[in-house]
C-alpha cells in the first residue's frame, strides 16, 4: 500500500502476529496470547506480593497498586452503579479491569507496543460471559417473567410506545449489547495502535528525508503515546463500569 | 512459600517479554504475499498435471492455466478465472473483526486462571489488608476519643477537688484569723483587767501602808515627843495635862 510515497504496511500485518508456538493448532501461541498471559501474571504477581505483606498496617510498594485499584473499583464503579450488594461482583470486576488494563497498556511499553484487546479474542469473550453474567443475575433476582417484562416492557413508557420499543429493547438488551461492550474496546485499541504507527512510520520517513521535518510527528507520536496510556486505563474502567451497569440494571427492576 | 510462588511468577514473566522481542515482524498468519503467491503457483501447477491430459511442463503449462487463448472454451475460461481468483486471494487479509480461535482459547484460558487465582488468593488478601487497616484505624479513633473522654473526666475531677481545697484552705485561714483574733481581744482584755486588778491592788497596799506609816509614824513621834516634853517639863506637869499638850503638838504637826 503506498500513500504519498510512504511505505504503510497492510493493516493485517499490524494486528496479526505469526505463530511461535504450536504453529497451526489450535493452542498456537503468538505474540497477543504472550501479552495475554504478561497480563494475568503480573495482575497475580501484584496481588500475591501485595497479600502477604498482610500484618502491615502502612501500605507499601505494589500494595498501593492493588489496594487503589480494589479500592478504585469498589468506590467508583460498584458503589456507583450497582450499591452495596454489588459488592460481591468485586472480585470479578476487579479481576476484568486489571486484565483489561495490562492487556491494553503493552500499547505503549517499548518493545512490545501492541495492545492485546486490539485483536478481537478477548473483548468478545468477555463481553459474552458478561452477557451470560447479566441475564443470569436478571432472572434469579427477578424471575425469568419478571425480567423479561421489565427489560422489554419498560415501565412508565405509554402503552402504544410499546410496538417500537420492546423491539429495541430486546435487540438492543440480548443482541447488541455483548458486541457493543467488545467492539468499543477493540475498535479503541484498533485505532490508538493504527494512530501510534501511522506518526512513527512518518516520522521514520521524514527523517530519511532530510531529519527536519520528523519533528512534527515525533511531537504527536509522543503526545499521541500518552493519550494511549490514557485510553487504555480509560477502557479498561468503561468495560467494567458498564459490567456493572448492566449486572446493576438486571438486579433492580427499572423504574 | 509465598514468596517462592511470587519468584516464580516474576521470572516466568521475565522469559515471557523476553519472548515478545523474539516475536518478530507480523506477517499475515506467518506468510508472505510473495511466499503466498508461489505456493499457489505450485498448487494450480500440481492441478494441471492431474487434471488433463496435457503433457505441458513447468512454466508452460502456468500459463495455460493463467491465459485464456483466443479460441478458448467456456471452461478453459472458467479454470483461468479460477485460478486468477485463487492468486488475488493472497492479497485478501484476514478479517480484523473475526477473532482468531486460538487466541480466544489462551485469552479466554488467561482470564479464568487469573479470576481464579484473585478469587482464591490474591482479592481476599488485599480485601482483607484493606479491611482490617480500616478496622484498626476505626478501632483506634474509638480508643483515642474514649481516652480524650476519660482524660476529660479526670481533668474536671482535678478540677473540682482543687476548688474544693481551695475553699477548704481558705475557709481554714479565716477559721484561724477568726481564733487568733479572739485569742487576741481575750487576751487583751485579760491583761487591761489583770493591770487594772494589779493597779487597785497597789493602790491599796500604798494606802495600807501609809496608813500603817502614818500610825506607826504617830506612835513613834508620840513615844519620842513624849520623851521630849517629859524631858522638858520633867514634873510640872501631870499626865493629862502632858497628853492633852503632847496630842495637841501631834495635831498641830499632823495640821501643818
Amino acid at each position: 500500500m503506498n500513500v504519498i510515497a510512504l511505505e504503510f504496511p497492510p493493516v493485517s500485518h499490524l494486528f496479526d502476529w505469526p505463530d511461535i508456538l504450536f504453529s497451526g493448532s489450535l493452542f498456537a501461541v503468538n505474540k497477543t496470547v504472550l501479552i495475554y498471559l504478561a497480563a494475568v501474571l503480573i495482575t497475580s504477581a501484584i496481588f500475591l506480593s501485595a497479600g502477604k505483606q498482610r500484618g502491615s498496617l502502612v501500605p507499601v510498594g505494589v500494595q498501593h497498586v492493588a489496594e487503589s485499584g480494589v479500592n478504585f473499583v469498589e468506590e467508583s464503579v460498584v458503589m456507583e452503579t450497582i450499591g452495596p450488594e454489588g459488592k460481591k461482583y468485586l472480585p470479578f470486576l476487579t479481576t476484568m479491569f486489571f486484565f483489561i488494563l495490562f492487556s491494553n497498556i503493552f500499547e505503549v511499553v517499548p518493545g512490545i507496543q501492541f495492545p492485546a484487546n486490539s485483536r478481537m479474542a478477548v473483548p468478545i469473550t468477555l463481553a459474552l460471559v458478561v452477557w451470560v453474567i447479566y441475564n443470569f443475575v436478571g432472572v434469579r433476582s427477578q424471575g425469568i417473567g419478571g425480567y423479561l417484562k421489565n427489560s422489554l416492557f419498560p415501565p412508565g413508557v405509554p402503552k402504544a410506545l410499546y410496538l417500537i420499543v420492546t423491539p429495541i429493547e430486546l435487540v438492543s438488551t440480548f443482541v447488541v449489547r455483548p458486541f457493543s461492550l467488545a467492539i468499543r474496546l477493540w475498535a479503541n485499541m484498533v485505532a490508538g495502535h493504527l494512530l501510534l504507527v501511522t506518526f512513527a512510520i512518518l516520522t521514520q520517513t521524514l527523517w530519511d528525508n532530510g531529519y527536519v521535518g520528523a519533528a512534527a510527528p515525533f511531537a504527536m507520536l509522543i503526545l499521541m503515546t500518552g493519550f494511549e496510556i490514557l485510553v487504555s486505563v480509560l477502557q479498561a474502567f468503561i468495560f467494567t463500569i458498564l459490567t456493572a451497569v448492566y449486572i446493576g440494571g438486571s438486579m433492580h427492576a427499572e423504574h | 512459600m509465598r514468596r517462592r510462588g511470587t519468584k516464580l511468577c516474576f521470572s516466568l514473566l521475565f522469559a515471557m517479554v523476553g519472548m515478545l522481542f523474539f516475536a518478530g515482524p507480523a506477517s499475515a498468519s506467518g506468510e508472505s504475499i510473495g511466499s503466498c503467491i508461489v505456493e499457489k503457483l505450485e498448487h494450480i501447477a500440481e492441478e494441471g498435471h492431474h487434471d488433463d491430459g496435457h503433457h505441458d511442463h513447468g512454466v508452460e503449462h502456468l500459463f495455460h492455466s493463467l491465459h485464456a487463448s483466443e479460441g478458448a472454451t467456456e471452461d478453459e475460461k472458467k479454470k483461468v478465472k479460477k485460478n486468477e481468483d485463487k492468486l488475488e486471494s493472497c492479497l485478501e487479509a484476514p478479517s480484523p473483526i473475526i477473532p482468531e480461535l486460538s487466541e480466544v482459547i489462551w485469552g479466554g484460558g488467561a482470564f479464568l486462571i487469573l479470576f481464579v487465582v484473585m478469587v482464591k488468593k490474591g482479592f481476599p488478601a488485599v480485601k482483607a489488608a484493606m479491611d482490617a487497616r480500616s478496622d484498626k484505624i476505626r478501632d483506634d479513633l474509638d480508643a483515642a476519643e474514649k481516652a480524650k473522654t476519660d482524660a476529660q473526666n479526670v481533668h474536671a475531677d482535678y478540677e473540682a477537688r482543687l476548688a474544693d481545697a481551695k475553699n477548704e484552705a481558705s475557709r481554714l485561714i479565716d477559721e484561724a484569723r477568726g481564733a487568733a483574733d479572739q485569742v487576741r481581744t481575750d487576751l487583751v482584755a485579760k491583761a487591761e483587767a489583770d493591770i487594772a486588778e494589779m493597779k487597785t491592788r497597789a493602790a491599796n497596799e500604798i494606802e495600807a501602808s501609809r496608813q500603817q506609816a502614818i500610825a506607826d509614824l504617830r506612835a513613834e513621834v508620840a513615844g519620842i515627843a513624849l520623851g521630849a516634853a517629859e524631858k522638858v517639863v520633867q514634873g510640872s506637869l501631870d499626865d493629862d495635862a502632858q497628853r492633852r499638850l503632847v496630842d495637841q503638838y501631834i495635831d498641830e504637826v499632823a495640821g501643818s
